[in-house]
C-alpha cells in the first residue's frame, strides 16, 4: 500500500479513440462486456439503446459520438461503463460504451492542470482539468455536467422530430 | 401494544369509512331501520374497541352517538337532519383524532367538546320526550335478573364495567347492586384489579339478545347470566322493589333463588342463557394484509415469470419432450399464479363511491344546487396502486363539474331541464383499458370563453387556429382557469393540468368533450395493470418488440411489395379500407425488407393498423420502467426482459397510433 494523502482521489482511465479519458472511480459502478442492445427507435444517434441489467432496464449511450469523435464498430476492446450521475437533482444509472478501459490511477488535486481553452476540439465545460501522465495527456472528464439538463432536452427535441 | 394501536386505527379506518357510507345512505331515506341499525352497530364496535386500545377520546364520543342511535332504534323515532349531519360531522372529526388521540392538537381539542355538547343537546331532547315506558308504543315489558361476573383484569383491557352497565340501565328500567363483598383488605388490595361484581335488576322491552349485546366486548372479561324473571314488569311492582333495595343495603348477594321465593307467584321456568363464546365473531371471509406484502408478493411473481420465459426458451432449443411437457405445464401454473395474484390487488372503484358521494352532497348544500349522483359499473376493478392515485384527479373533475357544470336550479328550470342537475360516473373495460367516465348535464363548456380566456393568459396568440377539441384541450394548459371569480372549491387555475398530469403519470390519458348548453363529458383511460401484461412479441428489422395482445383485433399477411413507401397509406382488408401505418419507416428501419409484411388490427378509438416484420408468439411481458432518460417517449410504456436475457421494448399502441395520426396530419395541412 503506497500512502494516500486524503485529497488524493482514484480515476478510471478509458479510450475513446486516439485519446484517453478519466472519470472519478466514485462514479463508475462496473464494467461490462457489450451484450446485446436494443434499439430505441427515434432517438438520437449517440443513444445506443438499452440492455438488461441483472433484471432492470439500463440505457446505454455511445461515448464516441456523444463526444463528437465519429462512430466506429465495437471491438473486443470495446465494454460498457456503468455510471452513476445525477441528473436533474436525481441519481440515474447510465451505460457508456467505450473503446477501451485501461486502469485506476491515483491523482492529487496538485497534478490537475487547467483544460486549455483554446484549440480544443473538446466542448471545454465537459473537462474538469488535464493530468499528465508518462508524457501523454489524460482528460478528466466531468460527467454530471456531460448529462446536463439541457442535453436531456436536446435528446427530446431529437426525439420528437 | 404499538402495534395492537395500529390494528385499531386500521379498523377504525375502515369502520369509519362503513359508517360515512351509511350515513349517506340515511340521508337519502330518513326511513331507513336497518341503516340505524347499522350506525348502531359500527359505533358499538367502534366504541368497544377504542377502549379496549386506550384510545378514551373517541370511545366517550362514540359512546354517546351510539346511545343517540339507540334511542332512535328503541323509539323507532325518525333521523333528523340534523343528527346525520352532527354525526358525519363527528366521523370526520373521528378520523382526525385517530392519529392525536390525546388531542394534543388544541383544535381537536375545541373540536372534540364542540361536538360532545352538540350530542348532549340532541340526547336530552329525544330521550326526555320520548321516556321509553311512557311510550306506550313498545311491546310488552319483561324483567330480567342479569348477574355481571367481572374478572380482576377487566380493567386492564380497557373496559369500563360502568359504561357497560350504563349500557344496560338505559335499556329501560333498572336497579344496580354492586356486590363489594369480594374487596379484600386494604394491605391486599392491588388497585388495578376488579373486585365488584354487580347484579342488575332490569325491565325492559328489550330481547336477551339485545341486553347481550351490551356485553359483547367484555364477554372475555366477565360472566354474564342473564335469567327471565318475569314476563311483566316487576320494578313497578313496590313490594318487589323494596325488598330487592332493602336486600341490596345489606350488601350481599341477593342470587336468583332468593328473587324467585320473593315472586311467590312466579311460576315462569328460567331460561338461562348462557352465551356461547364461540359464536362471538362469525367466521370472515377476509383478511386484513398489508399493501407491501402484496407488492413483495406481486415483485416475486414477475421475477418468476421472467424465470419462465427462460426455462421455456431452454426447453424449445433442447427437444427432450419430458422436459417440453414440465415447461409447459410450468408455464399454465405460473399463468395462473399471476392471473390470482393480480385478482389480489385488484380492488373495486366502489371504495372511493363514498368519498364521491360525500363530496357532492357537502358541494351541492355549499353552493345550493340540487344533484342527482349516479353510478354505474362502479364494481369495475382497478389496481389499488391506480384506486390509491386516481381519487384526487377524480373528486377534482366532480368538484369541477358541480361548481362550474352544473347551473343553478333557478337557471336549469328557466333553460327547460329540470330542477336537479345529474352526474354520471360510469366505468367500464375497453380491449387494454379501463374507461371511467363523468358526465354531467349542465351549461357545457363555452368554446369562445376559454379562447379569450387562453388569449388573455398569453397561452395563444390571436392568429391561432384551432379546432374544437385543441380549444378545449387548453382546459388541460397549467395557469388556466375561466371561472370569474375563484371560490374555495375551485377557480384557481390549479385544477385540470395537476388531473391531466397525475393521469399521465400511471399511463392513462384524459379526454375532454362538451357541447354547450348540454354538459361536459371526461373520459379517463387507464392500463389495466401496470406489472404484467399479456403481450405478442413482434419483429421489426432487427429489433423485437411486443404489443398489448388486448389491443390487437386481427394479423394478416401481405407481400412487402404492396405497400408503398411512405409512413401511412390506406389498405382494403376484408373489405373495408384501413389506415395503415408502417412502424419500419417510422422507427427509422433501414435494415433489408422481408418478403412477407405482417398487417395487425389494432383498435382503440377507430381502427387502425400497423405493419411488422414478423410476429414471434405470444409472451408475458413484466413491465420494466424506461429510466428517466427516456422519460418523454411514451409510445413506449416499458421494457420488458426476453427469454435470452435481451430487452425489448412494450409498445402502447394507443398513444403510438394518435402520436403517428397527429404527425401524417400534420405534414398534409
Amino acid at each position: 500500500m503506497e500512502p494516500v494523502t486524503p485529497t488524493t482521489e482514484s480515476y478510471l482511465t478509458f479510450d475513446l479513440g486516439d485519446e484517453i479519458f478519466a472519470t472519478n472511480v466514485n462514479n463508475v459502478l462496473e464494467i461490462l462486456e457489450i451484450p446485446k442492445i436494443t434499439k430505441v427507435p427515434r432517438c438520437p444517434p449517440f443513444m445506443r439503446g438499452v440492455i438488461n441489467l441483472r433484471g432492470s432496464v439500463l440505457p446505454v449511450i455511445d461515448a464516441r459520438s456523444k463526444f463528437g469523435l465519429g462512430e466506429t464498430n465495437d471491438t473486443v476492446n470495446s465494454c460498457i461503463m456503468v455510471l452513476e450521475i445525477s441528473m436533474q437533482e436525481q441519481d440515474i444509472k447510465i451505460g457508456a460504451v467505450v473503446d477501451a478501459v485501461q486502469e485506476v490511477i491515483k491523482i492529487t488535486p496538485a497534478d490537475i492542470l487547467a483544460a486549455p481553452s483554446i484549440g480544443s476540439k473538446y466542448r471545454g465545460e465537459f473537462i474538469q482539468g488535464m493530468v499528465k501522465c508518462d508524457e501523454q495527456f489524460i482528460m478528466l472528464l466531468d460527467l454530471d455536467k456531460i448529462f446536463s439538463a439541457d442535453d436531456t432536452s436536446i435528446l427530446q427535441q431529437v426525439a420528437e422530430a | 401494544m404499538d402495534h395492537l394501536q395500529h390494528t385499531f386505527i386500521a379498523e377504525a379506518d375502515e369502520l369509519l369509512a362503513d359508517l360515512e357510507h351509511i350515513l349517506l345512505k340515511c340521508d337519502m331515506d330518513l326511513n331507513n331501520k336497518e341503516s340505524v341499525e347499522a350506525i348502531f352497530r359500527v359505533m358499538h364496535t367502534l366504541k368497544g374497541s377504542a377502549g379496549m386500545f386506550g384510545f378514551i377520546h373517541i370511545g366517550e364520543l362514540t359512546h354517546h352517538l351510539e346511545t343517540i342511535f339507540d334511542s332512535i332504534r328503541e323509539t323507532h323515532a325518525l333521523l333528523s337532519k340534523e343528527i346525520i349531519d352532527l354525526t358525519l360531522q363527528s366521523v370526520d372529526h373521528l378520523k382526525n383524532i385517530i392519529h392525536d388521540r390525546e388531542l394534543g392538537r388544541s383544535t381537536n381539542a375545541v373540536r372534540h367538546h364542540g361536538l360532545m355538547s352538540a350530542i348532549a343537546t340532541i340526547l336530552v331532547e329525544p330521550v326526555a320526550g320520548g321516556d321509553k315506558k311512557a311510550g306506550g308504543k313498545s311491546d310488552i315489558i319483561s324483567t330480567y335478573y342479569i348477574i355481571f361476573n367481572l374478572s380482576a383484569g377487566i380493567f386492564k383491557s380497557g373496559n369500563n364495567p360502568l359504561y357497560l352497565i350504563d349500557d344496560v340501565t338505559a335499556l329501560g328500567q333498572a336497579v344496580v347492586i354492586p356486590d363489594l363483598s369480594g374487596i379484600p383488605p386494604l394491605s391486599d388490595l392491588a388497585p388495578d384489579c376488579c373486585y365488584t361484581n354487580f347484579e342488575l335488576i332490569l325491565a325492559t322491552t328489550s330481547s336477551p339478545d339485545k341486553i347481550k349485546e351490551v356485553f359483547l366486548f367484555a364477554e372475555d372479561q366477565c360472566g354474564i347470566t342473564i335469567e327471565k324473571l318475569s314476563q311483566t314488569d316487576l320494578l313497578s311492582d313496590i313490594r318487589f322493589k323494596s325488598s330487592v333495595l332493602e336486600h341490596a343495603l345489606k350488601m350481599s348477594q341477593i342470587g336468583l333463588k332468593r328473587l324467585k321465593s320473593w315472586l311467590k307467584n312466579e311460576t315462569n321456568k328460567s331460561d338461562a342463557i348462557a352465551r356461547p363464546s364461540n359464536k362471538r365473531e362469525s367466521q370472515r371471509s377476509s383478511i386484513r394484509v398489508s399493501s407491501d406484502k402484496l407488492d413483495g408478493l406481486m415483485n416475486l411473481i414477475s421475477e418468476l415469470v421472467t424465470a419462465q420465459a427462460r426455462l421455456t426458451l431452454l426447453a424449445r432449443q433442447n427437444n427432450i419432450p419430458e422436459f417440453s411437457n414440465l415447461s409447459e405445464n410450468m408455464e399454465k401454473i405460473t399463468k395462473q399464479l399471476r392471473d390470482t395474484a393480480f385478482n389480489i390487488c385488484l380492488v373495486p372503484l366502489q371504495t372511493l363511491e363514498t368519498r364521491f358521494q360525500r363530496l357532492l352532497r357537502d358541494l351541492s348544500r355549499e353552493l345550493k344546487k340540487e344533484i342527482d349522483f349516479i353510478t354505474d359499473g362502479i364494481e369495475t376493478e382497478l389496481d389499488k396502486s391506480m384506486i390509491e392515485r386516481i381519487s384526487d384527479p377524480l373528486l377534482h373533475i366532480l368538484r369541477n363539474s358541480v361548481d362550474h357544470g352544473i347551473e343553478a336550479s333557478e337557471e336549469r328550470v328557466k333553460n327547460g331541464k329540470k330542477k336537479n342537475g345529474t352526474i354520471i360516473l360510469k366505468a367500464f373495460h375497453s380491449g387494454t383499458g379501463v374507461y371511467i367516465q363523468i358526465k354531467d348535464d349542465g351549461r357545457g363548456i363555452d368554446t369562445e370563453k376559454i379562447k379569450t380566456q387562453a388569449l388573455s393568459k398569453g397561452l395563444i396568440t390571436g392568429d391561432t387556429i384551432l379546432s374544437e377539441p385543441q380549444i378545449l384541450g387548453l382546459v388541460f394548459t397549467p395557469g388556466f382557469s375561466t371561472a370569474e371569480k375563484v371560490t374555495d372549491v375551485s377557480g384557481r387555475g390549479v385544477g385540470m393540468d395537476v388531473v391531466k398530469r397525475n393521469i399521465e403519470a400511471i399511463q392513462g390519458e384524459v379526454k375532454l368533450e362538451s357541447r354547450p348548453g348540454e354538459g361536459t363529458t371526461i373520459t379517463i383511460r387507464l392500463p389495466l395493470t401496470l406489472s404484467i401484461i399479456d403481450g405478442m412479441r413482434v419483429k421489426i428489422g432487427a429489433s423485437e418488440y411486443i404489443l398489448p395482445l388486448a389491443a390487437i383485433d386481427k394479423c394478416y399477411e401481405i407481400k412487402t411489395e404492396k405497400l408503398q413507401p411512405g409512413l401511412s397509406q390506406k389498405l382494403a382488408l376484408d373489405g373495408h379500407l384501413f389506415p395503415v401505418f408502417n412502424l419500419r419507416e417510422a422507427f427509422g428501419e433501414h435494415t433489408e425488407k422481408p418478403k412477407h409484411t405482417q398487417v395487425i388490427k389494432i383498435h382503440h378509438d377507430f381502427p387502425a393498423c400497423i405493419t411488422v416484420d414478423s410476429v414471434i408468439g405470444e409472451y408475458q411481458a413484466v413491465m420494466k420502467p424506461l429510466t428517466s432518460l427516456y422519460g418523454e417517449k411514451d409510445d413506449f410504456s416499458g421494457a420488458t426482459i426476453l427469454g435470452d436475457g435481451s430487452v425489448a421494448l412494450v409498445m402502447d399502441t394507443a398513444k403510438l397510433i394518435k402520436k403517428l395520426s397527429e404527425k401524417v396530419h400534420a405534414t398534409f395541412q
